[in-house]
């Protein structure tokens, strides 16, 4: 018993250190804001205001810290969640704890009461792109235009269709069709305000998007979604093939003029030449 | 004058009779192991041949040795310059194909073999892979093949031959070959020391002896392509490269090295040269014909007494001095003219000398049936129609001059007629006088020629001087200090968990 008192205290003290560490504002605006707003409306995830008032205090806590767990348990709300978010399915917060979850609700509850919350969400434009906005996204995308802040362009991980070539990167997933899955001009703003996922996450956290890049690049996925569907996997990674094959075959070329002095087969050469002048009745 | 000493070599090619007792002798001392398989520090070749590697001495597809170049000598294979480009790959390494891929036999199988219809077999192994191999080629595969299309053909020695004197050469009735036996020439300007890029080739100073360090090789393999005559090998298990040592812990004791203890024929020659080291420079830069007679001129006199004085004043062993005055080589070499560097158009000056071999006597008889075979006053007719073509011999021997190699063959030739006229005496001695004189020699020289040739001891062939290595390890280690910190019982200093 004393022993697990002693070495609990120091425990118990480092858990609430960490966990008071995070202010609930701070935490809600660099991992909530791509999806959920407080009275804006519903993104990707649902609108959060009043939240607290819709559902027990113990289901938000359970589902925040740990949201695929409950959805795979079978839970009907959750599973309703899952469907009117067309299948995305929220991702672990990072560090989350109970802690930190009740102090999120308790923000949450407090922001719903203000008028007008800071969370409410940017407001974008209903009207049509122009063809200019998609041609800057389009820039953007390829990174002709450098990111205000440092961030990389998409193009390093993504691709779209009509790309030609090698089209773009292969790491991140294809956002040719981003803004239907985002659903649409409201959630993909957000998302892009600050990205989720882990690896956009730490990627744009310390160089975020500004707002009159946001705009572009959501006038070119826009773009994008509206092109006929087609899987470009297949032929952009054909081509990637086919170039890297040229490629090699350049630089081999290209090798053996640079080193044609190298010593070959001599012995072998030498055979093969005997045989074929016996051949040829010499 | 820097005077400085160097054991040296004759081999004898007229009495060579090609029995490979040398490499298999070099062999079972040193290079039976496991990566040095393929190594033959010693191999014999057939002529015209190829040898081993095949085509060697094609200097164009191997590069190795000096080439001239703006009026100063440089590597073909490697430079400063030129090992930046290509420092991943060293573009003129023989593969193995050209060496020959070591094998043996399954002889297990001979006795463990299930019982069958067939007689078991044993089949040829790789002692490289392991796996069973047909055999393509060997170190000497072409071996009494003088006329074989595949590799007598393809000898760059033949380079320079007229049509004729080359389909001569394979025809049956005149078919021909000679053996020439291969060691490391242990040259004065070693193209394998010039190219290591970590310094782990050096000549030994005491007795010019080309080692390779074995700690401080780090498989450049820039010795590899440097050496023209293909005589430093990599060692694939140990990843050091390897070559012949000229046996000096045998040498160190006052024995012959294993080749030479083991010959046969009797046609090995060693013994001290004195030479002058600061002329190195300008011999290896002079203009092709001139290297022979340059090579001689750098060989010193042990006899004059500025050289003695000089050499003494370098340190060199008043033993040493002694030995070179009894030394075989310096007779065939110097005095006698007899022997000739291999191929001395590499420029690496190698200190490994061959007296070229005679062709068989020509079927010319007198009408009565004599067996008597020169026919006019012109006593040399056969020399220069024999059936190994001179120009043949010179691009092997003397940078291409036949005149060098003519000399040497009527020497020989003309204390062979000499010889005869006081044993046989079919030949008569005023007849044998005259051939003496146009060949350059007196009776004496002849004498002592036909002495050091056929009637020759252990003790004249080798001439080894004492090695004095108690003064040579002073050069490196102190022995006080040596015997005080480490002790002498050990080679490396022991120390506690090491």
């Amino acid at each position: 018993m004393r022993r697990t008192g002693w070495t609990a205290l120091p425990v118990a003290l480092l858990i609430a250190g960490a966990s008071f560490a995070q202010d609930p504002v701070a935490y809600f605006r660099q991992n909530c804001v791509s999806c959920h707003t407080i009275g804006g409306g519903r993104l990707t995830g649902p609108d959060l205001k009043n939240v607290t008032q819709r559902r027990e205090r113990a289901w938000l806590v359970r589902f925040i810290t740990n949201p695929k767990a409950v959805i795979n348990s079978g839970d009907p709300t959750a599973l309703k969640l899952k469907d009117e978010a067309r299948g995305v399915v929220m991702p672990i917060p990072p560090g989350i704890n109970r802690e930190l979850a009740n102090a999120l609700l308790d923000m949450i509850e407090k922001e719903s009461a203000l008028e007008e919350s800071q969370f409410k969400g940017m407001t974008i434009p209903t009207a049509p792109f122009t063809a200019q906005d998609i041609e800057r996204g389009r820039a953007l995308f390829l990174g002709r235009e450098p990111l205000a802040n440092g961030g990389p362009s998409c193009v390093g991980c993504h691709t779209t269709v009509g790309l030609g070539g090698l089209a773009g990167g292969k790491l991140g997933p294809d956002l040719t069709r981003v803004f239907e899955r985002l659903q649409g001009r409201q959630g993909l703003a957000a998302w892009m305000q600050a990205p989720a996922t882990p690896t956009m996450r730490s990627v744009f956290r310390n160089q975020p998007l500004q707002q009159d890049e946001i705009l572009p690049l959501v006038a070119y996925f826009e773009d994008r979604a509206k092109a006929p569907a087609v899987t470009p996997a297949g032929p952009a990674s054909f081509n990637f093939f086919l170039i890297g094959l040229l490629g090699s075959v350049v630089v081999l070329v290209l090798f053996d003029i640079i080193w044609k002095r190298r010593l070959r087969s001599v012995r072998r050469r030498q055979v093969m030449d005997a045989a074929k002048e016996v051949l040829h009745g010499d | 004058m820097n005077v400085r000493s160097q054991v040296s070599m004759v081999f004898h090619l007229d009495k060579c009779i090609g029995c490979h007792t040398c490499s298999l002798a070099c062999k079972n001392v040193w290079t039976d192991r496991r990566g040095a398989e393929y190594m033959w520090w010693n191999n014999v070749e057939t002529k015209p041949g190829t040898g081993y590697p095949s085509r060697w001495e094609d200097q164009d597809r191997f590069a190795g040795g000096w080439e001239k170049k703006n009026g100063r000598i440089e590597l073909k294979s490697t430079g400063k310059g030129k090992i930046i480009f290509n420092i991943f790959h060293n573009l003129h390494m023989p593969s193995m194909d050209d060496y020959y891929e070591p094998w043996t036999y399954d002889f297990q199988h001979l006795f463990n073999a299930p019982e069958g219809p067939d007689q078991p077999t044993a089949r040829p192994i790789s002692m490289v892979t392991g796996d069973h191999i047909d055999i393509e080629s060997g170190p000497n595969w072409d071996d009494d093949l003088g006329g074989s299309p595949v590799y007598a053909k393809n000898d760059p020695n033949l380079e320079g031959l007229s049509e004729l004197e080359r389909s001569q050469l394979a025809e049956i009735e005149r078919l021909v070959f000679f053996y020439f036996p291969r060691i490391c020439n242990h040259c004065l300007n070693p193209g394998c020391v010039a190219a290591c890029p970590s310094g782990a080739l050096y000549k030994r100073g005491e007795d010019g002896i080309v080692l390779v360090d074995q700690k401080r090789c780090r498989a450049w393999r820039a010795c590899i392509a440097a050496c023209p005559y293909k005589k430093v090998f990599y060692n694939w298990a140990s990843g050091k490269s390897e070559k012949c040592i000229l046996c000096f812990p045998r040498l160190e004791t006052g024995q012959a090295p294993a080749c030479f203890h083991s010959c046969v024929g009797r046609i090995r020659y060693l013994g001290v040269l004195l030479y002058d080291a600061s002329k190195i420079d300008e011999v290896a830069n002079l203009p092709r014909e001139q290297l022979v007679d340059a090579q001689r001129e750098m060989i010193l006199d042990p006899h004059d007494p500025d050289v003695i004085a000089a050499a003494r004043a370098n340190g060199i062993h008043d033993s040493v001095i002694e030995s070179a005055l009894k030394s075989p080589v310096y007779k065939f070499v110097k005095q006698w003219k007899l022997a000739l560097p291999p191929h001395i158009e590499f420029r690496t000056l190698p200190m490994l000398f061959y007296v070229p071999p005679m062709s068989p006597v020509m079927a010319a008889r007198n009408g009565d049936g004599d067996t008597v075979n020169h026919v006019s006053r012109d006593f040399f007719h056969d020399i220069d129609d024999a059936r190994v073509p001179l120009q043949f011999l010179a691009n092997l021997l003397s940078a291409g001059q036949t005149g060098k190699v003519r000399y040497a063959l009527r020497k020989q030739r003309a204390v062979r007629i000499y010889r005869r006229a006081k044993t046989v005496g079919d030949v008569g001695e005023e007849e044998a006088a005259e051939m003496l004189k146009q060949a350059d020699t007196t009776a004496e020289e002849a004498e002592a020629i036909y002495k050091l040739t056929s009637l020759c001891t252990f003790d004249d062939r080798f001439v080894i001087p004492p090695m004095h290595r108690e003064e040579a390890i002073e050069m490196l280690d102190d022995p006080h200090e040596r015997r005080t910190a480490a002790g002498f019982g050990f080679v490396d200093q022991p120390k506690r968990g090491a």
